[in-house]
């Protein structure tokens, strides 16, 4: 059960009252979700869980504090209140001491975060779910491994000076790796409403991709054109959230965006923004210091345009924050968490046959963006699924490939972008998602093979 | 240690378990206190301190697993949670064939607490914070230093674990560490050194001598010169040669192409939907070569000072030293009661959570590489051309453990057995068994370093495990660079 809107922001405005800080956020996430994992036709663990952490961050004559606990009785808030005080009182001056606590000038967006039918999933019905699902892969030889995830949560933040904001949320998802000898195929769906669930697509798309990853070939490594999936767009996108979409990265200059804001730096058919209002993903209406998300275009028909920022690095560059500002006690800076890549024209079933010899990637494996953050040089390997493609027709599996590849340069190399998307996340998370085309790429570049 | 209220509460859970007929049950509270002290180019950027407590709740019930965990344990909250467990595992029962066995084992009883001189909490925050700023003044003094950072990172653990079989254990654990890192800027160019490890705080089960001996403010000059000789430094060249890799690389090549191969629960194919499998499958325990006869690499959580130390696992398993790989050959798993039943053997002692609201689940302990003989300048004499690789920057490895890519912040060049120039960007790869299989020689026990690593990511929901590696430099042949 959710603690609900009343009581979650009485209790949290009490202790915002107590403070004798100049100025007081109190933001509290409150969750549950049940966790099934599984292989073999076997559920190997389960967890249902319940959390609360509360964040608490004062400034005081223009110094920030923060400290947080996991409850919400007066004594653990006051607790809390009194360390970010004592904490903010013994820091130096901040531009993180700067942050909005009075009510929101306009009301937020209404959106549809939280679905009864997602929340009140029995652990039996989707057990039951899961062994029908085993049962239908067995019957054709092959074998099931996975985790199915739902639960419900719920987001407030107060101020001092008179800001609440509240909002429920529901969340679930299943994965299912298809496995047979040594090969095997990937398929996942996230969502907040359980309705929108197909489980038939996903055990059709995962022992589709695990019948055909059968005696995998080596191939020479080099440059090809790849056909990747929208798991594997978003793996890529969401590393460029984390090198370079923020302003912290950008104050560090580590990032891509740094000193090229309005340069041309990916193709024309490539846009990249956050909006945490759109439908598409798994949306919230405002960032946990209760401050708006907004619509963000990063990147517009290929330029660097703009960053997110939250109020800290808002003052630093003379910029409202976007609403991107993290649970206080990360250090990280503010994060995109809302991607949206722009769709193209091509529908992906059209897209394999564009292609005259090349790979089909499902999904990437440990990527890492950190080689070359300036250029966006990631690296990481196909899983689940590498086809050699001729003619525009499937012709055989390769060997695990590892890919060294400037991101700017391979969404700079787009030959088409499907119609289609579909939204990436992970639901034990439920704030974050990527809602991605799959890409038609020429010349990435593979350096690796697994043997 | 944990407070005595709650204590009877614990006990009366379990008495509550009993009597509800499962055939296992255990408890586990924990308290978690974080300190983090963030100083960014002469600024506090960020000073936290977190706590947080709850339980968890594991029951095996009609052979199946249930897990529960809650932050309320007043009584009708872990009342609630028991029931709760009993319910997952019950459900579970009645979808799948019984599965779960444990071995008997006799229920430890005891207490462990980190060793410290120091206990970092009891050092005033403005004292943390003037080392800081100092270090800081020190990294950014160079035009070209575009950022300059100096963290602190304080934890401190309490548990309490028991169970139906009669365990009762209580665990204190004490980590401090930090890093130092510089940025350096030269137009396009962006070079970046840090100290101890990069990324992320380096961490020791110990006190704030810990961080007192690691002298940020006398690193900080090395660090920051090394990161302005990168801007104009040579490109790593490619191609195959030896390459000399230092622990603060090393341990990460060992994190990634040791710990989780040798993870039981990866091997058996719990993780194939998340973090992957293992190339290390169980019939090939006990003879497969992994490396050639100088590779000796060893779990052991009762190492002074590693991050993957304790008296007992969470499941009352007391710490061990456990030979992974043993002059070469694969000899052990890491792996929990369950796991270890599986493949006919006992646990290894490696079941850990990373706190109260997450299951336990085989985890890295502190692995590392055992030292060998001579020293580096042996090694580096002994080299008529290669690259000495320092520091990681980059990872990436296939889920099975094979293909893999490490860069690192710096390397140099050895040429007929002298240290050159500097060398940035590097990169190498290869394949895990071929690499371990063309080791030439590690040096011995006074260059063997000890690191902690605080971010090691498994499990669905996610867990960032604190884990330990050491390492003194090691040679390989033939390795592919750039």
């Amino acid at each position: 059960m959710l603690i609900g809107k009343i009581r979650l922001i009485s209790e949290l405005k009490q202790a915002a009252r107590y403070s004798k800080a100049d100025q007081t956020l109190i933001a509290c996430q409150h969750s549950q979700q049940t966790i099934f994992r599984f292989s073999s036709g076997k559920i190997h663990q389960n967890f249902a869980e319940q959390d609360i952490t509360v964040w608490v961050k004062t400034s005081w004559h223009g110094r920030v504090g923060v400290a947080t606990c996991s409850s919400l009785t007066k004594e653990a808030l006051r607790r809390a209140v009194d360390s970010a005080l004592a904490i903010a009182k013994l820091s130096g001056k901040s531009p993180a001491a700067s942050f909005q606590t009075n009510p929101l000038k306009k009301p937020l967006p209404v959106l549809q975060t939280h679905f009864a039918q997602t929340a009140q999933q029995q652990p039996k019905e989707r057990l039951t779910l899961l062994k029908n699902l085993w049962l239908t892969a067995e019957k054709t030889g092959l074998e099931l491994a996975g985790s199915s995830t739902a639960g419900e949560s719920e987001l407030a933040v107060v101020g001092s000076g008179g800001l609440a904001v509240y909002q429920p949320f529901t969340a679930g998802g299943l994965r299912l790796v298809a496995t047979s000898g040594k090969s095997s195929g990937f398929a996942a769906q996230s969502y907040r409403d359980s309705e929108t669930l197909d489980a038939d697509e996903l055990l059709k798309r995962a022992s589709d991709h695990c019948r055909r990853n059968r005696n995998q070939k080596k191939i020479p490594l080099g440059k090809y054109t790849v056909l990747i999936e929208p798991e594997a767009v978003a793996e890529l996108v969401e590393w460029l959230s984390f090198i370079g979409f923020g302003a912290k990265q950008f104050y560090e200059k580590s990032s891509f965006m740094a000193g090229r804001i309005g340069d041309k730096i990916m193709g024309d058919n490539i846009t990249i923004r956050d909006d945490a209002a759109d439908p598409a993903c798994l949306s919230m209406p405002f960032d946990f210091e209760g401050v708006p998300r907004k619509n963000v275009g990063l990147i517009e028909k290929g330029r660097a345009q703009r960053l997110v920022y939250d109020s800290h690095y808002g003052k630093l560059y003379h910029q409202p924050s976007t609403g991107h500002a993290l649970p206080y006690d990360e250090a990280e800076g503010p994060i995109a968490t809302h991607l949206l890549v722009d769709p193209g024209k091509t529908p992906r079933a059209e897209m394999l046959k564009k292609m005259d010899r090349g790979l089909w990637i499902t999904r990437f494996h440990y990527v890492s963006g950190l080689l070359d953050t300036r250029e966006a040089l990631m690296t990481g390997l196909t899983r689940d699924g590498t086809f050699i493609v001729e003619k525009g027709k499937v012709v055989g599996a390769a060997k695990t490939l590892r890919f060294t590849q400037p991101v700017l340069k391979a969404f700079s190399q787009v030959i088409a972008l499907s119609k289609e998307r579909r939204l990436v996340a992970d639901p034990a998370q439920g704030f974050s998602s990527v809602v991605a085309p799959a890409m038609l790429i020429r010349d990435f570049t593979f350096t690796g093979q697994t043997k | 240690m944990v407070p005595s209220k709650p204590k009877n509460l614990f006990s009366e859970t379990i008495s509550y378990l009993k009597r509800r007929g499962i055939r296992y049950g255990d408890l586990r509270f924990v308290h978690a206190l974080k300190e983090e002290l963030v100083v960014q180019n002469g600024q506090p950027q960020h000073i936290s301190q977190s706590a947080s407590e709850g339980v968890f709740i594991r029951v095996l019930d009609h052979g199946a697993w249930g897990h529960a965990s809650s932050c309320h344990f007043n009584r009708r909250g872990l009342k609630q949670t028991a029931d709760r467990a009993i319910e997952m595992a019950r459900a579970v029962a009645l979808t799948t064939a019984p599965m779960a066995h444990l071995r008997p084992m006799k229920p430890a009883r005891g207490r462990y607490e980190t060793p410290l001189e120091i206990d970092p909490f009891r050092v005033p925050l403005q004292r943390k914070l003037d080392y800081l700023l100092w270090t800081c003044q020190v990294l950014k003094d160079n035009p070209q230093i575009a950022s300059a950072i100096a963290k602190l990172e304080f934890h401190k653990t309490e548990k309490l674990f028991c169970s139906t079989e009669g365990a009762w254990i209580e665990q204190l654990i004490t980590e401090s560490g930090g890093m130092i890192e510089a940025t350096a800027v030269l137009g396009n160019e962006m070079q970046k050194r840090s100290f101890p490890t990069a990324n992320s705080c380096s961490l020791a089960q110990a006190g704030y001598e810990y961080v007192k001996a690691l002298d940020f403010v006398g690193e900080a000059k090395r660090v920051r010169q090394e990161a302005v000789t990168l801007l104009r430094a040579k490109e790593c060249p490619s191609g195959k040669t030896t390459v000399i890799l230092m622990p603060d690389q090393l341990i990460l090549q060992v994190h990634e192409s040791c710990g989780h191969p040798t993870e039981l629960d990866r091997a058996l194919g719990m993780e194939l939907s998340f973090a992957g499998g293992s190339f290390l499958t169980p019939d090939t325990l006990g003879h497969y070569r992994y490396g050639n006869r100088l590779v000796n690499i060893t779990a052991d959580a009762t190492l002074p000072k590693g991050c993957g130390t304790f008296g007992y696992d969470d499941e009352g398993v007391p710490a061990q030293r456990v030979p992974i790989i043993q002059n070469g050959r694969f000899v052990n798993y890491l792996s929990s009661r369950e796991t270890a039943a599986q493949i006919g053997s006992h646990s290894t002692g490696a079941m850990r959570a990373d706190g109260w609201n997450a299951v336990p689940i085989v985890r890295m302990t502190n692995v590392s590489l055992d030292p060998g003989t001579g020293t580096l300048d042996d090694l580096i004499g002994d080299t008529k051309k290669g690259i000495l690789l320092a520091t990681n920057k980059s990872w990436s490895i296939d889920d099975k453990r094979l293909n893999f890519q490490f860069g690192t912040e710096i390397g140099w060049e050895i040429r007929n057995g002298k240290l050159g120039q500097a060398l940035k960007n590097p990169v190498y790869t290869g394949i895990t068994p071929e690499f371990w299989n063309s080791c030439s020689g590690i040096t011995g026990k006074e260059e063997w370093r000890l690191y902690g690593v605080p971010n090691c990511a498994k499990g669905e929901p996610i867990q960032v495990m604190h884990v330990g590696h050491g390492a003194s430099p090691a040679r390989f042949e033939k390795v592919q660079v750039g």
